[in-house]
């Protein structure tokens, strides 16, 4: 399994690929390290300048910085997850991995760990950085801000961890049953900002029975919303909590989603080995 | 298993898809050595593999291999075994060399030492220039060297071929059959599916034959393709001898307007002659000939037609 995990995560990256295999995910990784350079950069100038507590207030930490880099994640998690498991199907591979001591849950479990490798690093690797810049910049010290903010370093890897589990569950759907990396890529996106209209339009500009409940189709809300609840932060802009649902609504939704990706995808497999 | 236990053991393994019955009560006893699975297309020989390897299972009866039921612990014995499928199976953004190490990881084998057999195994099919290449950029007959390098790469103790030769130039099917014979000399014992009947005839020790699901022969090679043939063809009407022959308990196939005899006895050409004169026919053309696996195949589906 752990040979899956190094040939998904090199496969992502594009390692030992032609250099077009390699572009777009470098061009969204370095738009991920640009945003922490920028975002340290701007503390550092606004440690200098009267009116500091203004600029502080400005710069997406931790938690604002997963809104900040949202869209840049979306595309990556887009990317990544028909990168894992569209070629194997299209060029006939499973052939290759299921003649070989591999069950069918072996192969699932460790194409969800490389997914997992990927946009956990993609996550986490910049939020780092970034912990570790503020740090250097704090006016405390190095130590005492690292001392004072040990919180982080469990909060910002559970907010990841259920951005990961909404995004791993629907990415895998689509690109299970989806025979082309862009159309899966593009069913995921378009599923997700696509729902969420659809919620707008029942919080909004409908008071029909049920509407309410409706709201909880906007998929891409409930990773903020437990994020926030996480961070201990106010979601007022959340469609879930406009509709007057809980953080445990949204929890619900995700465990009940993964739930269901899980048995179809595996259901798939299963068919196809 | 004793080195005289078959390798491959099947009963009553039968495997429907729907109406479709794929294949019907096989019972199978297969030695080491090189075996040729042959048949048609949609005799049944990729189910048959399928089925060895544990991906698929029976509908009924059961299969063993190397002793263990498939059933019983299907991955543990494809650490055993390697598998060339017949379609594709490559990933056309891989060198040859990552993708057969990849193969060679797959089966637990160390990084490291996967990397060293890759080599070895792609130097073994002749591809050891053209190794870093991508596969995408590779000709027909370089992929199917490339699919059996990635079945043998784990050192498996039995290869499933499934149409190695499949869509190869002469040339190319000459040096695939070339390799799969070499493999005797590794101790790898080999099944490989084929319905190119000259394939097989040069290269297996015994064969299997599928007709519609159908087992129609499992055993040696020499035994397949042994069995004097003797053909006469006659002036006139070929009847009043056939008659007679078939009275004196031989059996005749008319191909043309030649006979074609076989369960003569020990005395073939007596026999025959006394025929002869009972049936006042003239001998045109007479000859003896060994039967081969094409003619025992068709009279197979013959005798399965009715």
């Amino acid at each position: 399994m752990s040979a899956i995990i190094k040939e998904g995560f090199r496969r992502v990256l594009g390692f030992r690929r032609k250099a077009r295999f390699k572009v777009f995910p470098w061009f969204l990784v370095a738009l991920a390290l640009a945003s922490v350079v920028i975002l340290v950069s701007i503390a550092w100038v606004g440690s200098g300048l009267d009116g500091n507590e203004t600029v502080d207030d400005l710069i997406p930490r931790y938690a604002g910085y997963f809104d900040f880099i949202s869209v840049v994640a979306l595309l990556f998690a887009a990317y990544a997850g028909p990168q894992l498991l569209v070629p194997d199907r299209v060029h006939g591979v499973l052939n290759v991995y299921f003649s070989r001591p591999l069950t069918v849950t072996d192969y699932l479990v460790a194409k969800v760990a490389a997914y997992a490798t990927v946009i956990y690093s993609f996550w986490l690797v910049p939020q780092i950085l970034l912990h570790l810049g503020f740090a250097a910049l704090s006016p405390d010290g190095f130590f005492v801000y690292m001392r004072e903010t040990t919180d982080v370093l469990w909060k910002v890897p559970l907010a990841a961890t259920v951005y990961f589990g909404l995004q791993a569950a629907l990415i895998f759907l689509a690109a299970s049953f989806i025979d082309r990396i862009g159309a899966a890529s593009s069913a995921f996106l378009a599923g997700l900002l696509g729902l969420n209209l659809v919620a707008v339009f029942f919080n909004e500009a409908t008071t029909a029975p049920g509407a309410r409940w409706a709201t909880l189709v906007a998929l891409e809300q409930h990773p903020r919303y437990i994020r926030d609840w996480i961070f201990g932060r106010s979601s007022e802009v959340v469609i879930p909590a406009q509709a007057g649902f809980g953080p445990e609504a949204s929890l619900a939704v995700i465990i009940g989603v993964v739930a269901v990706s899980v048995g179809l995808v595996w259901r798939r497999y299963r068919r196809l080995a | 298993m004793s080195g005289s236990d078959p390798i491959i053991r099947s009963k009553s393994l039968s495997k429907s898809y729907g109406k479709v019955r794929a294949l019907r009560e096989v019972d199978l006893d297969i030695p080491s050595g090189v075996t040729g699975l042959i048949g048609a297309n949609g005799a049944g020989k990729t189910t048959l593999l399928r089925i060895l390897l544990g991906l698929i299972r029976p509908t009924a009866g059961q299969a063993e291999v190397f002793g263990i039921p498939v059933s019983e612990n299907p991955a543990g014995l494809r650490a055993r075994i390697g598998y060339m499928p017949e379609n594709k199976c490559l990933p056309p953004d891989q060198t040859a060399a990552d993708f057969v190490t990849y193969a060679a990881e797959l089966a637990g084998i160390p990084s490291v030492d996967a990397r060293r057999r890759a080599s070895e195994t792609l130097f073994l099919v002749g591809l050891e220039e053209e190794r870093f290449r991508f596969l995408g950029d590779y000709s027909t007959g370089m992929q199917q060297r490339v699919k059996l390098a990635q079945s043998i790469v784990h050192d498996p103790e039995l290869v499933l071929l499934d149409e190695p030769a499949s869509g190869l130039d002469p040339s190319g099917r000459e040096g695939m059959l070339r390799l799969i014979s070499r493999f005797r000399d590794y101790g790898i014992n080999v099944l490989f599916s084929s319905h190119i009947l000259d394939d097989i005839e040069r290269t297996c020790d015994w064969v299997v034959m599928l007709n519609e699901g159908r087992l129609v022969h499992s055993e040696p090679l020499s035994n397949a393709v042994a069995g004097n043939r003797i053909y006469v063809e006659v002036f006139g009407d070929p009847q009043p001898l056939i008659h007679e022959l078939s009275d004196r308990g031989v059996t005749t196939g008319l191909d043309g307007s030649v006979i074609n005899l076989s369960g003569l006895g020990d005395d073939p050409f007596r026999l025959l002659q006394d025929a002869l004169v009972r049936s006042g026919s003239s001998v045109r053309k007479m000859g003896t000939g060994l039967s081969r696996l094409e003619d025992v195949l068709e009279s197979a589906a013959r005798s399965d037609r009715g």
